[in-house]
């Protein structure tokens, strides 16, 4: 076990080290949500009930989903093109250990988008940022990094067991700021889509998020969308790990874990 | 006792060509192989590209699914028992891949270490000892970006040898590094071998297979065609003399004439700069130079040096695997 965390730090810390100073990174976790939460502002200072912290926190989420969306896609394809596949797969380290460390470093890396959209609000709109609950939002924080986490445990083998399935990777990043409720409640869309935010993990962090910085929600409420990110990333989690053998299995039958 | 064994091991590729009307196409990479390879051995795979090598390699690494037949690893099947061979190999693939190239050379070690759950306070000893073996002391805090072809490849060795594993499997280590990198290289795996260390090795070269390995296995179209010692595999072509010819701008033509000649079983040509040098097989030793060289005098061309050897361990590969290379 301590050999498995050790993997994951060295991972982490080493990824992070690779992707701090990557162009695509700083546009997808830092500028990407600050023109969202720029636009949002505008669009909705003016409308009754507005809170600047709900549109921070809210573009502060589409840079971790962007982040998660776009980082964990090419998670296992990276290491393919780099020849690096094939020495992690022959390595006692299984490779869902590795994809691991590579998403924790993703989420600290697109977590800068919250701390960069704050100065937006603040500074540049003169609007007084307070989190209602501090404590209850730090817990929040912490499930959304695990939600986001287990979902980017679930996309890295899909989009990596066919080198077509990239292709589509673009057309997940806007459709989950809606269902996501990251921006605005879910509430206004049609009844149909509710199911689909309600099994996604990022709707309950959003939920969770939003109700704990602007406190206007119940702590049951706060508590319901608690259980239910621990809930879906468990399930994810257990998703995950069969996509993993399901990718390797494959991979080593289509002799795939070399090509570049 | 056997460190690897394999049987009639099988391996087809399924490749889709087409653009509207797709068909998978089949590609016979492993023609039911056999061989066995002992503890402390250290046995060489040669054979012209495409002809299994790699294929094989990353079957016993654990990479790739055979398609029939069974592979075993230090008793262990590579399909069913994998994760109980992984801690124990240690393999490279030639070629620059495979490395981190934003991350330093001491950062790639440290990385790959930990896969291999090494404790950090052998870490911490074990990396500046291997960066000093393969000679990449005082650059290790270098990304490996800036690093040369053969430096990454000397790195890839260090890499594969940071968890002291008992079976080295090496696709072909010294491709592409200077003459002095590859000499030192081969040095250092047959340093391994004192150590009592299995190693499978794929290469092209024929000297460095010849001068390395106790035994050989020729591979051919995914079939093995010999299997033998260095020494045995030369006696193959010992029925042979090779008659090593200068020429300048040899036409087709000629060829074809020398190759009726009596007594030539094979000819094959390799161009140096200006010239060319024309190899000859004959059952018939020194006899057949007269003739060939009248031939060539008769079609007006220059001719250089006129050498006759006994074969090499290149000559008996060139026979078996019929001129390919």
């Amino acid at each position: 076990m301590l050999s498995k965390l050790r993997v994951v730090w060295t991972v982490f810390y080493l990824y992070l080290k690779q992707i701090a100073i990557d162009g695509f990174i700083i546009f997808t976790v830092i500028i990407q949500p600050l023109l969202v939460a720029l636009l949002a502002i505008y669009m909705l200072r003016d409308t009754e009930g507005f809170q600047a912290i709900y549109v921070i926190v809210g573009s502060a989420l589409t840079g971790l989903w962007s982040g998660t969306l776009f980082f964990n896609s090419f998670n296992v394809q990276a290491e393919r093109w780099s020849g690096c596949l094939e020495n992690i797969v022959g390595s006692p380290t299984h490779l869902q250990t590795v994809v691991l460390g590579k998403a924790l470093a993703n989420i600290t890396i697109s977590l800068s988008s919250m701390i960069f959209s704050y100065p937006i609000a603040a500074f540049l709109f003169g609007f007084k940022l307070t989190i209602a609950h501090p404590s209850l939002f730090i817990v929040s924080l912490i499930l959304t990094i695990l939600a986001l986490m287990s979902l980017g445990l679930v996309i890295a083998p899909i989009f990596s067991l066919n080198p077509g399935n990239i292709l589509w990777v673009n057309a997940f990043e806007f459709p989950m700021y809606i269902v996501g409720g990251f921006l605005f409640p879910v509430l206004m869309l049609p009844v149909w889509t509710t199911p689909i935010s309600y099994i996604l993990s990022p709707y309950w962090a959003a939920r969770a998020l939003h109700a704990t910085s602007s406190g206007n929600a119940s702590l049951n409420e706060v508590f319901i969308s608690w259980g239910l990110i621990v809930f879906l990333s468990l399930i994810y989690l257990y998703i995950s790990s069969w996509l993993f053998r399901v990718l390797l299995q494959k991979s080593k039958e289509k002799a795939t874990l070399g090509l570049q | 006792m056997n460190i690897i064994e394999v049987k009639d091991l099988k391996r087809i590729y399924y490749a889709k060509v087409g653009v509207l009307r797709r068909k998978v196409k089949e590609v016979l990479a492993l023609d039911g192989i056999n061989f066995s390879v002992s503890q402390g051995e250290l046995f060489g795979l040669l054979g012209p590209n495409g002809a299994g090598k790699t294929t094989t390699v990353k079957i016993l690494t654990t990479l790739l699914t055979p398609t029939a037949g069974q592979a075993c690893v230090l008793g262990y099947d590579v399909v069913r028992e994998a994760e109980q061979i992984r801690p124990q190999i240690g393999f490279i693939f030639g070629g620059e891949r495979g490395l981190y190239w934003r991350l330093s050379g001491y950062d790639n070690l440290v990385y790959f270490a930990n896969l291999y759950h090494i404790p950090p306070d052998v870490q911490k000893k074990r990396i500046p000892e291997l960066m000093e073996l393969v000679g990449l002391k005082g650059r290790e805090n270098e990304k490996v970006q800036g690093y040369s072809r053969g430096m990454k490849q000397r790195l890839h060795i260090a890499r594969t040898l940071l968890h002291d594993p008992e079976v080295l499997f090496l696709d072909e280590p010294t491709m592409g590094l200077d003459p002095v990198g590859a000499r030192e290289l081969r040095q250092a795996i047959k340093n391994l071998q004192t150590e009592e260390k299995t190693i499978l090795l794929t290469t092209h070269y024929m000297f460095e297979a010849d001068s390395m390995c106790q035994r050989i296995a020729i591979i051919n179209h995914g079939k093995i065609v010999a299997l033998d010692t260095p020494t045995e595999l030369k006696n193959y072509v010992q029925d042979l003399s090779i008659i090593e010819i200068e020429v300048f701008g040899i036409p087709s033509e000629a060829i074809q004439r020398i190759q009726n000649l009596d007594g030539v079983d094979m000819v094959s040509i390799e161009n140096q700069d200006q010239k060319q040098a024309l190899h000859i097989h004959s059952s018939d030793g020194s006899g057949i130079v007269a003739p060939v060289v009248s031939t060539l005098q008769n079609m007006g061309l220059r001719i250089g040096n006129v050498v006759v050897r006994e074969p090499s361990l290149e000559d008996a590969y060139v026979r078996l695997v019929g001129g390919e290379t």
